[in-house]
């Protein structure tokens, strides 16, 4: 069972602004398997897209990524490296970090691919959709033509070959080879008139159709995992199911990895097999789908699943989370539990720093219950148990709940996180929390 | 709509903006005091005299009548006869226009190969030693007065170092591919020295300008998600920068581009005089001292008629670079 393509240990990236340190990512951790979809869930501003960019490597400054490894597996480059640098090898997998910054370059594509989440944005407006995506061919037929060259600075393609290539009108980066590719890749993500609508332009093409060029786009370079971040958030409902409808499609046919950022629950449960979920730049909790939705832990997971409304019984109210993400600003991030001020169940154990815990299979979990159509009574027994030893999937916690019972006589009195009642921490100035976090998450 | 629609299109608005021109320029002359026959006549002539001359030039006759008989003498190419001078009008223009427009084209050649390799190495080393160097050069190229520019410039190059002639134009660029065509490159060599000087006073503000354009489009446009998501398919950085950013960071460089050349053409008027450059700008400037009225009306037709030109130059050249253009 331990057939991961990635490996992501300890990550945690930091962006450096005016106003201070802000800890977008901090030591995050989870593996992506062979052909499944793994997602992250979280509010924005929770740290899910620079989590995204961490991986592909594409953090703009000034951000950067300050600790952490992504183990890739390629026998290839493991090889490659064994002799040179054996600090990035362990077996077959690659510590993509600690590769030389032309290898690392050279993954964006047949390793990792990203489809992101504004696709009106995220394509060149002044280039045709059909030349963008014949590009992304055009990289890798180059690629494999000639592996040294593309980890060059320029990748065999300086500056020279672009003036030569843009005056002369017989040639250009991108071949005829790679067009036709192009146009072929529209057909597969459902394009109709694939040739046509190649030769159009960005804003001709309608949100739906654009986020389906995107992802022609992210498999031109057939990649081993498929980073998706937040892939249908900009587009409206009914496109939105047809777009998680062909990435499953397209996940299945290629054998992919996908890793699946989204705020929305429902996105989740629909594709994916296992979940993070994420606050404050952590992982809170993850495990298998059934664990992390149908017996959650922590209450933060609790919360989001409440939040759902459920259409077989339609509770009267929804249970929103109180309150708003935390500042990520490091100076404001108190060594304690980040979520422990919107938290209906926090205790006094909540106010040191919170460590990560497996939950034991079967244990009995206090008293909020998932609102997820009652299955919490299933999965919560040996059920559940069952399931995590035929997936291997530990299912973990960074909460004091997955280790103790929710005890009332220890709880936080009520306001005690208010500035009017006595004794707040000082990192927990309300105050301060209500100023508007960097946002890190577009 | 094609393209050659729409320059035709544009063409044909050009000419209603034109005959706007010709109908301002034409009525500038009732509203600005200095009667024309008092600077062609004699001193001593008698009113019989002025009549005449007044008659001669077309100047009884009622203002409508003048207008039309105006118009239908430019059309046929017309410009009117420069008493002050001798000769027609026509005839002076079209001699001083190559000089502008070589100056003009020279200028902004010099100032668009240097600014947009300046802005763009400025944004893309943002912070770095080239990125200060080039915005302290634009700022100084756009707070430097041209006239001071140009004098300094004869002072140490032409005068102290005597690399470059001190002022006027000894061929045109015709003349010295004439020369090239003989086998002689020395007609281009020194129609070079004579153009260096005043191209660079007048291009100075120019290259500065474009640069922090383009510096700050650049800037502007490598933030933008797109060039994130080239990168992330793994495009060759020179690619990304160049053929995504740098072309649509073009978008507004045009524009500005196009205005200037057209300002550059009526308004090298200082330059021109700093170096004696045998052009438009003087000749604008000596013809309205003289109160030389078809001289001035004929200036300002062939300075506003270059401007709409260029603009629809500018204006298919922006359709083509930009696809979102809709020609209508």
């Amino acid at each position: 069972m331990t057939d991961e393509i990635l490996r992501v240990r300890g990550l945690s990236t930091r962006f450096f602004t005016e106003e201070g340190q802000v800890n977008a990512v901090e030591d995050v951790s989870f593996d992506v398997r062979n052909g499944e979809i793994y997602g992250i869930v979280g509010e924005s501003g929770s740290g899910k897209s620079v989590t995204a960019l961490s991986l592909i490597d594409l953090v703009d400054s000034p951000g950067r990524i300050t600790a952490g490894e992504v183990w890739y597996r390629n026998a290839d480059l493991a090889g490659e490296f064994r002799e040179t640098r054996p600090e990035a090898v362990d077996g077959e997998f690659v510590d993509v970090r600690r590769l030389p910054e032309g290898v690392r370059r050279s993954l964006r594509g047949p390793a990792f691919s990203t489809v992101f989440q504004d696709p009106m944005s995220s394509l060149n407006p002044s280039l045709t959709v059909g030349e963008q995506i014949a590009e992304a061919v055009e990289v890798q037929r180059r690629a494999r033509a000639n592996p040294r060259r593309t980890r060059s600075r320029t990748q065999g393609y300086g500056l020279s070959n672009l003036i030569v290539d843009s005056v002369l009108p017989s040639r250009s980066y991108v071949s005829e080879e790679s067009s036709e590719r192009a146009v072929e890749l529209l057909e597969q993500v459902g394009i109709p008139d694939p040739a046509e609508r190649a030769e159009e332009y960005p804003h001709q093409f309608s949100g739906g159709m654009l986020q389906r060029a995107m992802i022609a786009q992210a498999l031109a370079g057939e990649p081993d995992v498929l980073v998706a971040d937040e892939p249908t958030t900009a587009l409206d409902v009914t496109i939105q199911a047809q777009i998680l409808t062909l990435l499953r499609d397209l996940q299945e046919r290629e054998g992919m990895s996908v890793v699946m950022i989204t705020h929305d629950l429902g996105v989740i449960a629909r594709m994916c097999d296992r979940v993070g979920v994420m606050y404050a730049g952590e992982i809170v909790e993850s495990g298998t789908l059934a664990d992390v939705f149908e017996n959650p832990v922590h209450p933060y997971t609790r919360g989001l699943l409440g939040s759902i409304p459920d259409l077989e019984d339609p509770a009267p109210r929804l249970q929103p989370i109180e309150g708003n993400v935390p500042s990520l600003l490091d100076s404001e991030m108190g060594d304690r539990c980040y979520f422990a001020d919107r938290c209906p169940m926090a205790m006094e154990d909540c106010l040191t720093r919170i460590p990560e815990f497996a939950v034991s299979a079967g244990e009995p979990q206090g008293g909020v219950g998932s609102d997820l159509d009652g299955v919490d009574d299933a999965a919560g027994g040996g059920n559940g148990g069952a399931e995590r030893g035929d997936d291997g999937t530990e299912h973990r916690a960074r909460c004091v709940l997955a280790e103790r019972e929710y005890d009332p006589e220890r709880a936080l009195p009520d306001g005690y996180f208010d500035p009017e009642s006595a004794g707040p921490p000082r990192s927990a100035d309300p105050e301060r929390r209500r100023e508007p976090e960097v946002n890190a998450d577009d | 709509m094609s393209l050659g629609r729409f320059i035709l299109k544009r063409a044909l608005q050009g000419v209603f903006v034109i005959w706007g021109v010709v109908t301002v320029v034409f009525l500038l002359r009732f509203v600005t005091p200095g009667d024309p026959i008092t600077f062609i006549a004699p001193l001593d002539a008698s009113p019989a005299l002025r009549q005449r001359i007044a008659a001669e030039l077309g100047l009884n006759k009622p203002l409508y009548v003048q207008y039309f008989d105006y118009l239908a003498e430019l059309v046929r190419g017309d410009m009117g006869y420069s008493y002050i001078s001798g000769t027609e009008a026509s005839a002076r223009i079209f001699a001083r226009l190559p000089a502008t427009v070589e100056l003009a084209v020279v200028a902004t050649l010099v100032a668009v190969a240097l600014s947009i390799p300046l802005g763009v190495v400025s944004a893309t080393r943002r912070h770095e030693p080239a990125d200060y160097a080039a915005t302290t050069f634009s700022l100084a190229g756009i707070s430097t007065p041209n006239f001071w520019l140009g004098i300094m410039l004869v002072l140490v190059l032409s005068v102290q170092f005597d690399l470059f002639p001190t002022s006027r134009r000894a061929l045109g660029f015709v003349d010295a591919l004439g020369y090239l065509a003989q086998g002689n490159p020395n007609g281009l060599i020194v129609w070079a020295k004579y153009i260096t000087l005043p191209a660079i006073t007048l291009g100075t503000y120019f290259t500065a300008l474009i640069t922090r354009l383009t510096r700050s489009g650049m800037l502007d446009e490598l933030g933008k998600s797109y060039v994130r998501a080239t990168r992330a398919k793994g495009l060759p950085e020179s690619l990304v920068r160049y053929k995504h950013a740098l072309r649509n960071t073009l978008i507004p460089v045009i524009t500005v581009l196009g205005l200037q050349l057209g300002s550059l053409i009526g308004g090298a008027v200082i330059t021109e005089a700093v170096f004696a450059w045998p052009g438009l700008g003087t000749l604008v400037i000596n013809s309205i001292n003289a109160r030389d009225w078809p001289l001035i009306q004929g200036c300002l037709i062939v300075i506003g008629t270059s401007f709409v030109v260029v603009n629809i130059a500018v204006d298919a050249l922006y359709a083509y670079v930009n696809p979102r253009v809709v020609y209508d």
